[in-house]
C-alpha cells in the first residue's frame, strides 16, 4: 500500500485554503519523485478549529494549522527528513480515535 | 376509542370558525380570559402533565413557568410548525384541518406566558397549512379573538407568520428563532435556553404544533379529565404516524400506553403483504431499533425507554423480514450527514465519518475492526454540538450493530445484502 498524506477537505479546512494546500503538496511530492506517496482528500479529522489538518499515514504524524510555507517541511518529512514538530498540536484522545479509524481503512 | 385532538376520528376536511365554535371552540380561551389568572392556566397545564410533542417530551407547564417568571420583557410564543422529520405529517394535518384548535392553543399559551406577540413558524413547503392558518387568523381577528382587548379583556396579542426553511435543523427551536430574526437556520449554543433568552434575547416559549393543540381541551375540561387518558407518567394522547409499510398508512391518535401491536395491527391494518417484522423504530430516524418481540410494549415515554428506544415525535417505522439493516442505517447516516448544519466541527466529523464507515461496510471493506469503531466515534462526539443532532445517529447505529450483527458480517464478507 502507498503511504498516505491525507488533507482534510471539510468546510473549515477548506475555508482556510486546504484545497490549494493539497494541490501544492502534491506538486512538492511529485518534485521529490516520491512515487510511494499518495496525497488525497480526507472527510474530516474533527479538529476543525485547528485546521487546515494534514495527517501522514501509516506513520501517524498529524500537522495542524498548516500554512503554505510549512508544506516544504512536510514534503521533506515524507522524503525522510525530520518530523515537523511545531505543527504537532492535537490532543492525544482525538489522535487515537482518528488513527484507529485509519487503521480500519476509513480514508 | 375517543380522542382529544380528534374526538371523532382524524379530520379529513378543514374546520372553519363556525364549526369549531359549534363544538365548543374558543370556550377555553373565554374561560381563561374571564376567570383564570395566567399562573392558574400554567398550573393547570403543569398538573395535566402535558409533554412536548416535538420530540424531547419536555413538560409544557414547566417551560411556560420558566418563560413567564422571567423579568425581562417582552415575552414571545413561537408555534413550531417546521416539521421536517421524515415520515411525519401530523403537524401539517393539524394546521390544515384544525387551524382554530391550533390557533386557540397559541392564544392560550401567549396569555399564560405573558406574550403580546406570537409567531407561527410554518414549513415553507406547507402551502395549504399556511393558507389555512392565515384564513383562521383573519377569522379570529374579525371575531375579536386575536388583536386588541381580546374578548373584552385587557389581553392584546399580535400573531405573525414566518416561513420555516425546509431542512431538518430549521425545526430545532433555537434555529427557528434565528430564522424569525432573519438569520440563517443555525442552532444556538445552549444554555441559555429559549425559555429565558430566546427571540431577540427575550424569554420565549417554543412549542410544537401538536403540543399547543392539546391546550384548549385541558383548559376547557381540566387536568384531571386530561389525565383520564394515557398513563400517569405520560398523560393524554399522542399522534402516531405509520407509513407505507402497513396496509393503512396514516396518522392515528392513541392514548399513551396503547401497545405498539395495537397501533400496527388494529390501526395500521398490519404489515403489507403479511410480511413478518424484523425490527421497529418507534420514534423516527433517531430512535433505536426494537426487535419484533417488543411489539407488545406500551407506547409511553417510560416503557419505550425501558425497552431501549425512544418515542420521539411518534413516527413508527417498520423494517420487514428480507430488508437489510445495513442499507437502512446507511440511509439514516446519509440523512444526518446531509442535514447537519455544519457549524459544529464534532457534528460534521461524526456524521460524515459514520456515513463513510457504513459505506465501507456496505461495500465489504474494513473487516471486523471497523465495526468496533462505530461506538468510539459516537461516544467521542457525544454532546459536542450546539443541538441534539449530533446525538441522533447513535441509537439507530448502535442498536443495529447489537441486534443485527449478521447483516453487518455478511456485508463485510460479501459486499452485498444477504437477500440480494
Ligand atoms: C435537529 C432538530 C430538529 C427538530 N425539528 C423539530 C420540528 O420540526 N418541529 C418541532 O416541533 N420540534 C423540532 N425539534 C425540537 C425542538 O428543538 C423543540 O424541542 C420543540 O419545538 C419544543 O416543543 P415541544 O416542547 O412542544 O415539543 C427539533 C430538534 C432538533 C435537535
Ligand atoms: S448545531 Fe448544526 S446540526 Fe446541530
Amino acid at each position: 500500500m502507498k503511504r498516505l498524506c491525507l488533507v482534510c477537505q471539510n468546510v473549515d479546512c477548506k475555508s482556510r485554503g486546504s484545497e490549494q494546500l493539497m494541490k501544492e503538496l502534491a506538486k512538492l511530492v511529485a518534485e521529490r519523485a516520491l512515487t510511494d506517496v499518495e496525497v488525497r482528500p480526507y472527510i474530516c479529522f474533527g479538529a476543525c478549529q485547528d485546521g487546515p489538518n494534514i495527517v501522514l499515514y501509516p506513520e501517524k504524524s498529524w500537522y495542524a494549522g498548516v500554512k503554505t510555507e510549512d508544506l516544504k517541511d512536510i514534503a521533506d518529512r515524507l522524503a525522510g527528513g525530520p518530523d515537523v514538530k511545531r505543527l504537532d498540536k492535537i490532543d492525544s484522545s482525538l489522535k487515537e480515535l482518528i488513527y484507529q479509524l485509519l487503521d480500519t481503512g476509513v480514508f | 376509542m375517543q380522542g382529544i385532538l380528534f374526538p371523532r376520528g382524524v379530520v379529513e376536511e378543514r374546520e372553519g370558525l363556525q364549526e369549531y365554535r359549534a363544538r365548543g371552540g374558543y370556550t377555553a380561551l373565554e374561560k381563561a380570559l374571564k376567570g383564570l389568572a395566567p399562573e392558574t392556566v400554567i398550573q393547570e397545564i403543569t398538573e395535566s402533565g402535558l409533554q412536548g410533542r416535538g420530540g424531547a417530551g419536555f413538560p409544557a407547564g414547566k417551560k411556560w413557568a420558566f418563560t413567564r417568571e422571567c423579568a425581562e420583557q417582552p415575552h414571545y410564543v413561537v408555534l413550531n410548525g417546521g416539521e421536517d422529520e421524515p415520515g411525519s405529517k401530523k403537524d401539517r394535518l393539524l394546521m390544515e384541518n384544525l387551524p382554530h384548535l391550533v390557533m386557540e392553543g397559541v392564544i392560550l399559551a401567549s396569555y399564560a406566558v405573558g406574550a403580546s406577540t406570537a409567531y407561527l413558524y410554518v414549513n415553507s413547503q406547507y402551502n395549504k397549512a399556511k393558507d389555512s392558518m392565515a384564513q383562521a387568523l383573519a377569522e379570529a381577528q374579525e371575531a375579536g379573538l386575536v388583536g386588541k382587548k381580546i374578548l373584552g379583556s385587557d389581553f392584546n396579542l399580535d400573531i405573525l407568520f414566518v416561513a420555516a426553511p425546509p431542512n431538518y435543523v430549521a425545526g430545532e427551536d433555537s434555529a427557528a428563532l434565528e430564522v424569525i430574526e432573519q438569520k440563517q437556520p443555525l442552532p444556538r449554543q445552549k444554555p441559555p435556553f429559549p425559555a429565558t433568552a430566546g427571540l431577540f434575547g427575550k424569554p420565549t416559549a417554543v412549542n410544537n404544533v401538536e403540543t399547543l393543540a392539546n391546550v384548549p381541551a385541558i383548559i376547557a375540561s381540566g387536568a384531571k379529565w386530561y389525565r383520564s387518558f394515557g398513563t400517569p407518567e405520560s398523560p393524554g394522547t399522542m399522534i402516531f404516524s405509520l407509513n407505507d409499510e402497513v396496509n393503512r398508512p396514516g396518522i392515528y391518535e392513541l392514548p399513551f400506553g396503547s401497545t405498539l401491536r395495537f397501533l400496527i395491527e388494529e390501526r395500521g391494518g398490519g404489515v403489507k403483504g403479511g410480511k413478518s417484522i424484523k425490527a421497529i423504530m418507534p420514534g423516527g430516524p433517531s430512535s433505536a431499533f426494537l426487535p419484533p418481540d417488543k411489539i407488545d410494549i406500551p407506547l409511553d415515554h417510560n416503557s419505550v425507554r425501558a425497552a431501549g428506544s425512544s418515542i420521539g415525535c411518534g413516527v413508527v417505522h417498520i423494517v420487514t423480514e428480507g430488508s437489510c439493516i445495513v442499507e437502512e442505517i446507511l440511509r439514516i447516516a446519509d440523512f444526518f450527514a446531509a442535514e447537519s448544519c455544519g457549524q459544529c466541527p464534532a457534528c460534521r466529523m461524526e456524521t460524515n465519518t459514520l456515513a463513510v464507515m457504513l459505506k465501507k461496510v456496505q461495500q465489504g471493506q474494513g473487516g471486523q475492526p471497523l465495526l468496533e469503531q462505530f461506538s468510539k466515534v459516537i461516544s467521542f462526539n457525544k454532546g459536542k454540538g450546539f443541538c441534539n443532532l449530533i446525538n441522533m445517529p447513535g441509537p439507530p447505529i448502535e442498536s443495529a450493530l447489537r441486534l443485527f450483527r449478521p447483516d453487518f458480517e455478511f456485508h463485510l464478507a460479501n459486499g452485498r445484502c444477504p437477500q440480494s
